[in-house]
């Protein structure tokens, strides 16, 4: 066995082991998993139930908490009692005004110990004003929350309703990048087919053309599963689903077109020139359409992506080696083909 | 040739009940699905990544069938 051919193939799933098992055992940060009650009237004493998740009350001795309004006032908790690592007690003495603004309005809950850091809950609580009273800020402080802690190691983002899936970004975000790079290679190869009529050229296209639309295929298998967790559907109407499904069919056009004609040469010239068609009607399709409405999607619409909590500096570690190792084990898979596909082809000439 | 189709039979067979039990399973009835949102939806990632790894193999294991062909064929000749 020759290592100089092999190394980029045990990179590959050595990258894509590295980020199966780190994706799925670093911990999420701390964060506040239920509040209740979910609403209060000002001027009253509120005993705020916490339900925390990856966090460690009891384990900790400076627990602090804070709520604050839109406009940048907070009141600090006057007493928390801890229940365990997981459940507290918040007592606030809710001043008899709000601040300048609505009449009722959303407080974002903050929390901070030594053991956990400062995490946020925002919305956690919607506070209503008492019928005929003028606001005014008596009672509130400036937010100024003075030192706040940092949490050591590494933990991935906590984000509401997204939880622990936020680790799919390694596996069903990078299929999608593995597979735009499968079909650039297919393109690039239907390109150089139809410039120098090279039949192998033609080989190596559609074999990366299939092994871009299996990953296609299960993008939209693993999509469907993490929305139905998170969206909780299996199939939204969202522009990014139907435009994908699209693509896919129009690619999967292109493996019917190729299994219709049995003329070695006519297939080639054919799926050649369907190859440019259908990559680039995939570009409107996946990257502009989706961005001009709104989506369920991250990047898309008013959706921001790749920035914010949404691929930190922690998500970043595997994301990124993740669409490099599926890359690496998906031209693995198709060379596979090509070699077979190539064999086929010489015991067919050989029969001539 | 016959051994063939009952090699492709069968595959196709378990390709199906495969994707028939992964369907029932997901779609199923609560109980499956309190246990996927349980401990923060970790067990749907376990699932996603399962998915992935399944297909992967399918593909294989579909190529690895055609090769088999293959050599049949260089070997009668």
């Amino acid at each position: 066995m020759n290592i100089k051919g092999w190394w980029w193939k045990i990179l590959g799933v050595l990258i894509y082991l590295y980020v199966i098992i780190g994706g799925l055992t670093v911990p999420l940060k701390p964060g506040v998993l239920k509040v209740d009650p979910a609403s209060a009237n000002t001027g009253t004493k509120l005993e705020l139930n916490i339900t925390g998740y990856n966090t460690h009350f009891s384990d900790a001795t400076e627990n602090k908490a804070w709520l604050k309004t839109d406009s940048g006032h907070s009141i600090k908790a006057r007493d928390i009692h801890i229940v365990d690592d997981m459940h507290a007690q918040l007592i606030f003495e809710l001043p008899e005004v709000l601040p300048p603004g609505e009449k009722v309005q959303p407080l974002t809950l903050i929390m901070d110990n030594e053991k956990d850091g400062a995490f946020v809950q925002p919305n956690a609580i919607f506070v209503k004003a008492k019928e005929n009273t003028t606001s005014g800020t008596e009672g509130w402080d400036e937010a100024d929350f003075g030192h706040i802690h940092t949490a050591d190691g590494i933990a991935f983002p906590y984000r509401n309703i997204l939880h622990e899936t936020i680790r799919n970004t390694f596996f069903h975000v990078a299929l999608w990048f593995a597979m735009f790079i499968m079909l650039i290679v297919g393109l690039v190869y239907a390109v150089r087919y139809l410039r120098t009529h090279d039949y192998s050229y033609d080989i190596k296209s559609s074999a990366y053309n299939k092994t871009g639309i299996l990953f296609g295929i299960l993008g939209l298998a693993t999509g469907s599963i993490w929305a139905r967790f998170t969206w909780n559907t299996f199939w939204t109407g969202d522009v990014k689903l139907n435009m994908t499904a699209v693509t896919l069919l129009i690619y999967l056009a292109y493996l019917v077109l190729r299994g219709a004609s049995s003329d070695t040469d006519k297939k080639a010239k054919i799926s050649s020139a369907y190859t440019i068609f259908a990559f680039v009607a995939m570009i409107p399709l996946l990257f502009i359409i989706p961005r001009m409405t709104d989506s369920l999607h991250p990047g898309n619409g008013g959706n921001p992506a790749l920035g914010g909590e949404d691929l930190d500096n922690t998500l970043r570690m595997f994301f990124y080696p993740a669409i490099l190792g599926l890359s690496l084990i998906g031209v693995w898979i198709s060379t596979l083909v090509i070699r077979y596909e190539m064999l086929k082809e010489r015991l067919f000439q050989n029969q001539k | 040739m016959k051994n063939n189709n009952i090699q492709n039979t069968v595959f196709r067979f378990v390709v199906f009940f495969l994707i028939t039990f992964l369907s029932v399973d997901l779609r199923a009835e609560s109980e499956v699905i309190d246990f996927m949102r349980n401990s923060g939806k970790i067990y749907s990632v376990v699932a996603v990544v399962a998915v992935i790894f399944i297909g992967l193999a399918i593909y294989l294991f579909r190529l690895d069938a055609k090769l088999t062909k293959l050599e049949k064929r260089i070997n009668d000749q």
